[in-house]
């Protein structure tokens, strides 16, 4: 469904010395940086699968998006969606994908909503009964009803989310991009795209890649995931495997019986660990250890801390995967 | 073809809705035009006064009165915006979402961009033109308009429409090179004004300077439809500036999809 094979895309920068003169330095003789935004990225997806695209902010995310639907021509390897290269054949590419950038819009700013919708069915040529049908669909997924009149220029960031979204789908693409759809959104509508998302991947075979900041978005809806860092390609597989192979980090909770005897320093110290293989902090009186179990088996560091302290309430928790992804982003992660 | 249309109509009409949304700005964008005739009105008719003739250089004051409007309307009429449309798009990366429809790039500009014309030609063409021509009867004493003229006007100016449109389309590109084209745009207009005689008539220009503008694209924006109108260009004279017109429209048409086929490898999305 989706080749993607040795992606790489170059931006060209000017680089600016500092101030006054190195502005005007480089007016007359700009000095010129490429930067490898994405490098040698390959991967493939076949049809019906949700594509969770994650990494750090500036790791090539939205650039390889913009590869993969036209609009943006790698320096070099290549893209195929269902045999079809985005670049080349623009015009015909695009009637079978929705895409939706989570920081613009695709809706025409000036016009009500419902008249947007009417220009899509135009563009796509799609008939009559299908969009009435379609956007009976729609609207109750996504509960466009309250703003289907309004301009779109007075809509609510969630509002205009939820519009784009169903713009992008209004002609029943075979693949959906998604850039950052939660952006900015509240626990409601979030839910409401994710449930739009998972319902069309559903009934449509719709394969779908997203990217995003939201590991919640990526625990419901990705049956795998494509890590990338700094333009090249650090994990390719399902959360689940990640989760195993990087899920050491466990977090121990008690609350000391008398938190006058309980002293930080001389628990820590015992430990010999440090870094990001050991962190504590605490609230409300109960204290919470994160430690690396490859380091401290989670049965040594238990008897330890039973023979050191008189606590109540001892627990110990799984690290979540949002603790693995911010470990594997501030680390980095070889494959 | 029925297709095309409906495929691209709804540009049009979006464009006409978001136009008349701010149609306040059309109101103040006349008059500050009608304006700057009833200024060159004035300096040329100090200019008649001096010169004491009733005729200067084939234009008697009359004519000077129906050109200098005209010219004015026509160039506003045909006065195309996609090249601020272009850098716009490139410069907030929106451009992007014109790039993900199944629509030809060219294609859907020109139809929203065309709203302009479309909105124009009522609110301002047919009043200024029936103005003009109330002026020219009551001067004269009889009716002077010439529906065939105004006929071979219309075609004439919708051809030069389409020439100012490529020829902004082309400028635009610059905007994939340059990230702030505003500079160059006053520029590019103040010098447009020049060439295309809208300053001054071609006619009153040395011959030599005279020929060679009237060969490049610009006399094809306005002078060639208001000699059209004031029936300066009869005959063969006549087909030769309106095949010269289309000359140029072709000329451009290619010269656009090339630098655009070039461009678009260096486009650059920006944002995200
Ligand atoms: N037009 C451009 N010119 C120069 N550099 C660019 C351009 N677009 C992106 N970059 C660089 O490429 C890198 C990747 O950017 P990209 O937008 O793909 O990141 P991202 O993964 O989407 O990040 P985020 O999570 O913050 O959205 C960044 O370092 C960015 O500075
Ligand atoms: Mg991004």
């Amino acid at each position: 469904m989706i080749e993607v094979e040795h992606l790489k895309k170059e931006f060209r920068k000017v680089v600016k010395e500092p101030g006054l003169k190195g502005s005007v330095k480089s007016l007359f003789k700009p000095k010129y940086e490429t930067v490898a935004a994405v490098d040698d990225i390959s991967f493939h997806v076949p049809k019906g699968e949700i594509l969770g695209f994650i990494g750090p902010n500036g790791a090539g995310k939205s650039t390889v998006i913009k590869m993969l639907t036209g609009i943006l021509t790698p320096t070099s390897g290549s893209c195929t969606i269902n045999g079809k290269d985005p670049a080349a054949d623009r015009k015909r590419y695009v009637k079978e994908i929705g895409v939706v950038f989570g920081q613009r819009t695709q809706l025409w700013w000036d016009l009500p909503l419902r008249e947007t919708y009417g220009v899509l069915k135009e563009v796509y040529s799609v008939p009559d009964e299908k969009y009435q049908k379609r956007m009976e669909l729609l609207n109750e997924v996504l509960e466009l009803d309250d703003f289907i009149g309004s301009p779109v220029r007075t809509l609510s960031l969630g509002q205009r989310m939820r519009a784009d979204i169903a713009a992008s789908l209004l002609h029943s693409p075979k693949v959906l991009f998604l850039d950052e759809p939660t952006i900015g959104l509240d626990v409601v509508v979030k839910n409401n795209i994710r449930n739009a998302i998972m319902e069309i991947n559903r009934t449509e075979k719709t394969t779908v890649i997203l990217t995003t900041h939201d590991i919640s978005d990526i625990e419901l809806l990705c049956s795998r995931i494509v890590m990338v860092d700094k333009g090249h390609k650090v994990y390719d597989g399902s959360l689940d495997a990640l989760k195993s192979k990087y899920g050491i980090m466990r977090e121990l909770v008690f609350q000391p019986e008398i938190a006058e005897n309980f002293s930080e320093k001389d628990f820590i110290g015992g430990l010999k660990l440090g870094g990001e293989d050991l962190t504590v902090g605490h609230e409300n009186g109960k204290w919470r250890v994160r430690f690396n179990s490859e380091k401290i088996p989670v049965k040594d560091m238990l008897s330890y801390t039973l023979s050191h302290i008189e606590a109540k309430d001892i627990s110990m928790r799984e690290a979540d995967v949002e603790e693995i992804i911010r470990r594997l982003y501030k680390e980095g992660v070889g494959v | 073809m029925n297709k095309f249309f409906r495929l691209y109509m709804p540009f049009t009409r979006a464009g006409i809705q978001s136009t008349l949304m701010y149609s306040i700005n059309i109101i103040f964008f006349s008059l500050s035009e009608l304006l700057y005739c009833f200024v060159m009105y004035y300096v040329w008719l100090a200019v008649f006064d001096a010169s004491d003739g009733q005729n200067f250089m084939g234009f008697d004051m009359q004519d000077m009165v129906l050109y200098l409007f005209m010219t004015n309307v026509t160039a506003y009429l045909t006065m195309s915006q996609a090249d601020s449309a272009i850098a716009e798009e490139i410069k907030d990366g929106s451009i992007a979402m014109r790039l993900l429809k199944p629509v030809d790039y060219h294609i859907s500009i020109l139809f929203k961009d065309i709203a302009n014309p479309i909105i124009l030609f009522f609110m301002v063409f047919l009043p200024m033109t029936v103005c003009v021509e109330i002026y020219r009867g009551v001067t004269a004493g009889m009716i002077m308009f010439q529906p065939l003229n105004c006929l071979l006007y219309l075609l004439s100016g919708i051809i030069a429409y389409l020439v100012s449109f490529y020829l902004n389309m082309c400028f635009g590109f610059l905007a994939f090179y340059v990230t702030n084209l505003w500079g160059v745009s006053m520029f590019k207009k103040i010098l447009l004004k020049f060439l295309s005689g809208a300053a001054i008539p071609l006619a009153f220009m040395p011959a030599a300077l005279k020929n060679i503008l009237a060969f490049l694209p610009f006399s094809s924006l306005s002078y060639t439809p208001v000699m059209i109108y004031m029936g300066k260009y009869t005959g063969a004279e006549l087909l030769l500036n309106v095949g010269l017109q289309v000359f140029w429209l072709i000329a451009l048409i290619v010269l656009c999809k090339l630098i655009w086929n070039r461009a678009i490898r260096r486009l650059c999305v920006q944002g995200g």
